[in-house]
């Protein structure tokens, strides 16, 4: 009688064992996954505290025809390149500043950042940024992988160089364009 | 005749016991059979697997351009399972999405299921569930009760991302890649 009840209560056993073996409780399925990715656009930017420069009065035969400075903000964010330039450019050399008939060409007009030596608009394009004759690179940052997210702010002096020139009365004007490129 | 009478009466004896043998019986002994069908649960991305965001802006909430397709499939015992959830996680949550030196964490990268349990943007940093997530890197996206009804079936959601860099500190050009991982665990 005790062998039978001990097979009896073993066979219970190996029956009810194994349903809690398989308790469900903290079952995981598989892992999917989702790839991300953002990016980040290269930016480079040069923005002037001022649209406007302007010249009073013009003094004939003088260097000494400075407009109102402008401050100007470069900032870059780069994945490459080693140098950040800043162009400023006549569109027209020729014709820089217009007073009806009246021209002023850019190699009257002189620009510097910070205490550089003044320089006339006369150089070539750059990296397709200016015009023939009509340009200046007025800086030339160097960058490299740990600067390539950076700013800088820049005063930029502009004078009319009329050495040996007569201007007729009235109001001459034109347009400076400014524009960053990386190298 | 002595010998011719009782040898008769032991034919006859001989015969009963013998019906009598064919009637006997061992005992009833019982095999009990159990087969187990395996527990099942699955989770497939229908669609979105690879997220790609071509312009990221600063200070700004960006989105990932579309939802996640997730297909949740599950065959489950309703007397041994209280819920199927599915959550979503970082590995590492303070480098969800990486770009260089730069670290983006999942505190930045925000969730939203409209038919789970975040219906608005929420960030991925919770804690795990049932042992499935990271600390802080983890979100959970829906938790269905179990019971005879659906102990097999299936469901699909639409999982959609946002990565929120109000406040953060500007990032440097380039690409920030990282895996969202998803799982699915019973309790």
């Amino acid at each position: 009688m005790r062998s039978p009840l001990r097979k009896a209560i073993t066979a219970a056993a190996v029956l009810i064992l194994p349903s809690t073996a398989v308790a469900q409780i903290g079952l995981t399925s598989n892992v999917a996954t989702v790839a991300l990715t953002a990016t980040k656009n290269a930016t480079l930017s040069v923005t002037p505290n001022a649209s406007t420069a302007t010249l009073a009065s013009i003094t004939d035969g003088s260097n000494v025809n400075n407009f109102t400075p402008v401050s100007l903000t470069t900032s870059w964010n780069l994945t490459a390149g080693s140098s950040v330039r800043l162009i400023g450019w006549f569109a027209t050399p020729a014709q820089a500043l217009v007073n009806g008939a009246g021209f002023i060409p850019s190699s009257k007009v002189e620009g510097r950042v910070g205490a550089t030596a003044y320089a006339p608009f006369t150089g070539a394009a750059l990296g397709g940024v200016g015009v023939a004759g009509g340009s200046l690179q007025l800086f030339s940052q160097a960058v490299a992988a740990g600067s390539y997210f950076g700013t800088r702010n820049d005063q930029l002096d502009l004078r009319l160089d009329l050495t040996g020139t007569t201007t007729l009365a009235g109001n001459y004007l034109g347009t400076l364009n400014l524009q960053a490129i990386v190298q | 005749m002595r010998f011719g009478r009782y040898g008769i009466g032991l034919l006859a004896l001989s015969a009963v016991l013998a019906f009598r043998a064919r009637e006997l019986s061992a005992q009833a002994q019982i095999i009990s059979l159990a087969a187990t069908a395996p527990s099942t649960l699955t989770i497939t991305v229908t669609s979105g697997a690879t997220q790609t965001m071509a312009g990221v802006t600063d200070n700004a909430v960006n989105n990932f351009p579309a939802a996640v397709g997730i297909q949740t499939a599950w065959s489950v015992n309703p007397g041994q399972t209280n819920t199927v959830n599915l959550v979503a996680y970082f590995s590492i949550p303070a480098q969800a999405l990486v770009g260089g030196a730069t670290q983006i964490p999942s505190s930045r990268v925000l969730g939203r299921m409209l038919t789970g349990i975040p219906t608005t943007f929420t960030a991925i940093t919770q804690n795990g569930i049932g042992g499935v997530g990271t600390a802080g890197g983890s979100l959970s996206l829906f938790a269905v009760s179990i019971n005879g009804a659906n102990k097999i079936d299936t469901r699909t959601d639409n999982l959609d991302l946002q990565l929120n860099l109000v406040g953060f500190p500007a990032l440097p050009a380039g690409s920030f890649t990282g895996v969202l991982n998803l799982r699915a665990v019973t309790q």
